[in-house]
């Protein structure tokens, strides 16, 4: 194998196809590397951790075809380092010879057959909108949780709703729906859990245009422009959420979206560790207070509308910014049952989008 | 540490035996052995002829054919130890609890109230020996290692004061073994350099000491052989993990059998929780295996919780992930659940209701049965007809 590329567009393909590299070797050495695959002037780049797989496509200068794994930190942080200009890759025995200008290097090269290989999905293609995607996963992703040890919900369910797509993640202590009216995707009444580390790193490619999806069995693969992400899709049952979402709601706030995301970021600074922010809501505006023991309070008046009881109901700072932060529009709305019932965080001009929080109880 | 000897050891003398005498006269002056399979507790009458606390059943009768076996009554214990406590804290606020059966009291500063340490130690025992009907003895000393070594060569039912000033002379003459960190191996290490008593370790020199059992313990053992121990006593230190285990034997067990002893105990364990105000992050498997190894696994959420299900879900979690170590190592003789990473339960960031039964209805609910009409009352359907043995006494969360 033998090509010669520009330095920038290489460390923008590494970038992102070493973004699904196994942060540890583990059992499979191969995984830490980049596998590089040359065909006529296209070189395709794949990175994968067995569960995501991501390959970007790029135009090059190609001299010799072939295939390598190069180790993908190394590679990566070389290139990067590299003047400006035009970069040469080249595969001799069991190294790969990366130079540029007068600099050279030669790296140790990972055995290409162990690299595990992607199997072709045969399902149907079927187009989304990448902007209108990209916006919903911002919303979405960042209510799912971490925790391995709840396999479930470190996925996004993505199911049929009507005419339109449906994403629903929580971490079981705040839920995000998001609608994508119109865009059918799935048949009725299907459904399936995306990882949504797989939907954080689609969100990061996705630009404009269109983005084409496969649903297998047992994975599922997004094609954006050059990039093509492959996951597999996590088995289980999500929890059932509709009956979660309170059908009324006796107590309605309306609040600007920027002033609250703003006066959140101060309070929040004397709510340290498990310390939540009360709110206290009320006729014309709000209070914002934080208190952490042997360290201080912080407090902030907030002009806003409220209709309903008057209470003192407190939240995780960063769980309610995150909610607030997603909705679009200039407003939002904050509609309370009581202190211990979950909360509805929604946009005033758009129905598409809903954030449900758990209150933190306080004594 | 103080200039004067203000500190006292309190520590009660065979304490789950002296209970047993005190309840059934026929048992007083005899040799009593608490616990059939392994002693529990021994009386001075059965130590005497060489019974230890922790000795197999067996070993204990062949040593002491005459002694009496009897049961253990774990809620008698608590309820002593309750009452023996009662006494300390009337005595002073400065209590701080080592365990059911002992504690450090700070009684200096209290002399134009209540008189000298000495004094207030006599009035202590007398108190202890009426109300609570138990053998108390107590070492008073400036530092709380040495009130603690003067208890110990005070039993039984005994009473030793080291006075200031006279610290070394009472602790040079005692062997190595007193010091407070020597267990058999470092006993042994000082042995094999003819190190026996508490003189030889304060006479060899720190520095070599240090080079014997390293820098932490060389330097602790030095300090405590010439008498200095800075601790003061701590009141309401709070506990940093919650945890009960339960040994299985050694027969062969099922999936059911060990989920029905995880259950049991996670039950347990998180009912003291709530019953303490606290909440956890970190569930702590522990394992023991037919070959005697251990393992332990643990896993911490990513909020605190006070509620029995996700804590149950974790601990199974863990159970499940080891499956594998399990089997190879012959199967489990004991499993241990302990709650760590506790913080108290004053803000708790609350969980999405997806089952009716999360949210903590059914916990609050539970605890307030077995509050009312005690731990029986109410249990988990699979551990219907199962012996899960009294609960061993412990000093509240």
């Amino acid at each position: 194998m033998k090509f010669r590329c520009e330095r920038d567009v290489l460390v923008e393909a590494l970038g992102t196809a070493t973004r699904a590299v196994a942060s540890r070797g583990g059992a499979l050495p191969v995984l830490s590397g980049v596998k590089a695959e040359l065909i006529g002037n296209r070189l395709v780049l794949s990175g994968s951790d067995l569960d995501l797989t991501i390959q970007v496509g790029v135009e090059v200068a190609g001299q010799a075809d072939g295939v390598a794994v190069l180790p993908a930190r190394l590679t990566a942080d070389i290139v990067r380092a590299l003047e400006p200009g035009a970069v040469h890759i080249e595969v001799e025995g069991e190294e790969g010879r990366i130079s540029s200008g007068r600099s050279q290097f030669a790296v140790r090269l990972l055995p290409a057959d162990d690299f595990p290989r992607l199997a072709e999905s045969a399902a149907d293609e079927v187009t989304l909108d990448a902007a209108a995607l990209a916006e919903a996963l911002r919303q979405v992703v960042r209510a799912a949780s971490h925790d391995d040890a709840r396999p479930i919900l470190t996925g996004v369910l993505m199911a049929a709703e009507g005419d339109g797509l449906r994403l629903v993640a929580t971490d079981s202590y705040r839920l995000a729906v998001r609608d994508l009216p119109g865009a059918s995707v799935l048949r009725e009444g299907q459904a399936v859990l995306v990882p949504s580390k797989a939907l954080g790193e689609l969100g990061r490619v996705l630009t404009t245009g269109t983005v084409t999806l496969r649903l297998g069995e047992r994975d599922a693969t997004f094609v954006v422009g050059d990039t093509r992400l492959t996951t597999r899709l996590i088995e289980g049952e999500f929890p059932n959420y509709r009956q979660l979402i309170p059908s009324t709601h006796p107590n309605r706030l309306t609040v600007g979206r920027e002033p609250l995301l703003d006066a959140l970021r101060r309070v929040k600074l004397l709510a340290r560790e498990a310390t939540p922010v009360r709110i206290t809501l009320k006729g014309e505006g709000i209070e914002l207070t934080a208190i952490t023991q042997d360290v201080g309070q912080a407090h902030e008046d907030l002009d806003a509308k409220y209709e309903g009881t008057e209470m003192v109901i407190a939240f995780n700072p960063e769980y309610l910014a995150d909610g607030v932060e997603a909705v679009e529009g200039d407003e939002v709305t904050l509609e309370t049952v009581d202190a211990l019932k979950p909360a509805v965080v929604r946009s005033v001009e758009s129905q598409d989008y809903l954030y449900l929080l758990m209150p933190v109880r306080v004594s | 540490m103080s200039t004067e000897a203000s500190i006292l050891h309190a520590d009660l003398d065979a304490f789950y035996a002296s209970v047993e005498q005190r309840d059934d006269p026929r048992l007083r002056g005899r040799p009593v052995i608490v616990g059939g399979g392994v002693v529990l507790a021994a009386s001075y009458e059965a130590r005497a002829m060489g019974v230890r606390s922790a000795m197999g059943g067996a070993q204990a009768r062949r040593l002491c054919p005459r002694a009496i076996v009897v049961p253990p009554r774990m809620s008698a214990y608590t309820e002593a130890s309750k009452a023996v406590f009662e006494v300390f804290h009337d005595t002073t606020p400065l209590v701080e609890a080592l365990s059911i059966d002992e504690a450090f009291l700070d009684v200096g500063g209290l002399r134009r109230i209540a008189g000298s340490p000495t004094e207030i130690a006599v009035k202590l025992r007398r108190e202890v020996r009426e109300r609570v009907g138990l053998p108390l003895s107590v070492g008073v000393a400036c530092t709380k290692f040495l009130a603690k070594v003067a208890s110990a060569v005070g039993k039984p039912d005994g009473l030793l004061v080291v006075e200031a000033g006279t610290e070394l002379d009472f602790l040079r003459p005692l062997p190595v073994e007193r010091l407070w960190g020597v267990g058999e191996i470092t006993a042994a290490k000082l042995h094999a350099r003819a190190i026996t008593t508490v003189a030889d370790v304060a006479d060899v020199g720190e520095a070599a000491l240090v080079a014997m059992l390293g820098r932490a313990s060389g330097r602790h053992l030095h300090a405590l052989a010439r008498g200095l121990d800075p601790r003061p006593v701590h009141v309401g230190r709070r506990r940093r993990s919650i945890g009960s285990q339960r040994a299985m034997g050694r027969g062969p067990k099922t999936a059911g059998d060990i989920d029905r002893t995880v259950v049991a105990l996670v039950d347990r364990v998180a009912g003291r929780l709530r019953a303490a105000g606290r909440v956890t992050r970190t569930v702590t498997v522990r394992l023991r295996f037919d070959d005697w190894s251990r393992a332990t696994r643990s896993h911490t959420l990513p909020r605190a919780t006070e509620h029995t299900e996700p804590l149950l879900a974790t601990a199974r979690q863990l159970l499940a992930d080891a499956r594998l170590v399990i089997e190879q190592r012959g199967g489990l003789t004991l499993v241990g659940i302990a709650l760590g990473n506790l913080d108290d339960d004053d803000a708790i960031q609350l969980e999405l209701p997806f089952d009716k039964h999360t949210g903590g209805t059914l916990d609050i609910t539970i605890d307030d049965l077995r509050e009312r009409f005690g731990r029986n009352a109410v249990t988990r359907a699979v551990l219907l007809g199962r012996d899960l043995g009294d609960s061993v006494p412990l000093l509240p969360d």
